[in-house]
């Protein structure tokens, strides 16, 4: 369970707020979409929740452990952080070296380890990029094996920063029927209000500093008026039906 | 542009090399590193004027090319930059030095040139032995095994942090250099003026994109006062392969072992 109360915050030497009030809670087993404009505070709202960013005011619950210092690797070893860019994500030399490298942080066994792994890579499909060096990957492998590094950890959340991009269209729906298989609870932010539609069932919309919507995701992606006012746009699936 | 990409890719490879599964892999990092220091010790300790033992002391090289599947044709190749900078620093010797000891046909050997050599060799199998350390060991357990040495914490997480940044870094120039030349493409180079902002937003970005490694490591359990406690003690195996390195290295040094033969052969 994630819960977030009047959690306002503001990055490290600006007077501007980058959220104000925020103000959710994200049961067991959610799907849960972020999506707004650039700017609006998605990918900072991730960050808070797995304590990159402490200097926040108001409260934030994961499973009912405070974000602070002294719970972060509590706290850590139960969210999987997928990130934007894979190439930060990604840093040792091959695939399994780099799946297995939370379950050693962990202090698991050397079987566990490889059990864990190779499950890990097993469930998404790449078992045979195990031994592939991570700057011969694809893109779509990239970002394959950067959700296996953190499923390896068996986290009960997982989290996904702008997930879709630079992934060409059969990735992506690869990447949509991933994502819809796995357990958990998830939260994802991003543009693609298509892989939002495809795969979350709740949705909360900021813009401004603010949360403007929290809600079901059919209601808040159908409604025009509303995303456009926040500076999006339907998504292009609706677009052709409204056609 | 190219240079920067064989760069990366050299980087990549030596990373891949460090984790391929050969016999010397499944040496303990910490004998590996210790072997390592002990032969560079034992190497910068020979006199300048004896280059058949500095000689001798590449059959160490050689039998660490043989059993981490080395090459080291490749290593001479990748490291010829650093290989040049060494015979430079050692080009003052034969004019300072011109006693002649022996004529080779009708050219004379000075002592300059004996010692000119036997420092270019010295600094040569001394640069081979750290690289073929860091072929055959990945930067993580070379981490292992400096935290064994009680070497703290900070700076062995500073040496795999500028290992790792490395590669950032060079990704970032190459980056930046592309999207330079793509609107600049008449231009041989970096204008001047331009090199004060490209320097500038090359830290900036390179700074940032470390600082979100260093996030994803942590996310994923990364801790200083944890990761680097060494996983695996010093087995047998690695003591035997310890012990006999150490009686060669000893030999090599100590005992002139091509005169011995060489006087034997006469």
């Amino acid at each position: 369970m994630i819960e977030l109360k009047e959690v306002s915050f503001s990055y490290n030497g600006s007077k501007r707020q980058t959220l104000s009030h925020m103000d959710f809670k994200i049961e067991e087993g959610e799907s849960v979409g972020i999506i707004g404009a650039n700017g609006a505070g998605k990918s900072t709202i991730l960050k808070l929740l797995v304590g990159l960013e402490l200097n926040y005011q108001g409260s934030i619950m994961i499973n009912h452990l405070k974000v602070e210092k002294k719970n972060l690797q509590e706290i850590r070893q139960k969210i999987g952080y997928v990130f934007q860019d894979s190439d930060s994500q990604l840093f040792m030399p091959t695939v399994y070296e780099d799946v297995a490298f939370a379950p050693r942080n962990y202090g698991f066994s050397k079987e566990q380890v490889d059990k864990r792994t190779t499950q890990a890579l097993k469930s998404i499909g790449i078992e045979e990029l195990q031994d592939r060096q991570i700057y011969r990957l694809s893109g779509g492998e990239k970002k394959l094996a950067s959700i296996a590094t953190v499923l390896s950890m068996k986290p009960d959340i997982l989290i996904f920063d702008e997930p879709t991009i630079a992934l060409d269209p059969r990735n992506r729906r690869r990447f949509i029927n991933i994502l819809n298989s796995l357990n958990g609870t998830k939260i994802v932010t991003s543009h693609d209000l298509d892989l939002i539609y495809d795969t979350c069932d709740r949705t909360i919309l900021i813009a401004d500093r603010k949360m403007i919507f929290d809600g079901d995701t059919k209601t808040i992606l159908q409604n025009n008026d509303l995303l456009e006012s926040n500076g999006l746009e339907l998504p292009l699936s609706l677009q052709k039906r409204e056609r | 542009m190219n240079k920067i990409d064989n760069a990366i890719k050299t980087i990549h490879h030596m990373d891949y090399q460090a984790n391929y599964n050969t016999y010397f892999k499944k040496i303990h990092p910490f004998v590996k590193l210790l072997t390592t220091i002990i032969y560079i010790i034992l190497l910068t300790s020979i006199n300048k004027y004896h280059l058949v033992t500095t000689l001798a002391m590449s059959i160490y090289l050689i039998l660490i090319s043989i059993i981490g599947d080395v090459s080291i044709k490749n290593a001479i190749k990748n490291l010829k930059a650093v290989l040049l900078l060494l015979g430079i620093l050692g080009i003052a010797n034969p004019i300072l030095e011109t006693n002649v000891i022996t004529y080779i046909g009708i050219i004379p050997v000075t002592i300059g040139m004996i010692s000119m050599f036997t420092l270019l060799l010295k600094g040569i199998f001394a640069i081979l032995a750290s690289y073929f350390l860091i072929l055959t060991t990945s930067i993580e357990e070379i981490c292992f095994a400096l935290k064994m040495t009680h070497m703290p914490n900070i700076l062995i997480t500073v040496v795999m942090l500028i290992y790792r940044y490395m590669i950032v870094f060079l990704k970032e120039v190459q980056r930046i250099w592309v999207a330079y030349q793509m609107r600049a493409p008449k231009q041989k180079g970096v204008q001047y003026k331009a090199w004060g902002s490209l320097i500038g937003s090359l830290m900036l970005r390179s700074i940032d994109r470390a600082q979100t490694v260093y996030e994803s490591m942590e996310l994923r359990g990364f801790h200083p006062d944890t990761f680097f406690i060494p996983k695996e003690k010093v087995d047998k195996k690695s003591w035997t392969y310890c012990f006999f390195i150490l009686i060669l290295l000893i030999i090599l040094r100590f005992i002139p072992i091509f005169e011995i033969i060489g006087n034997i052969c006469i």
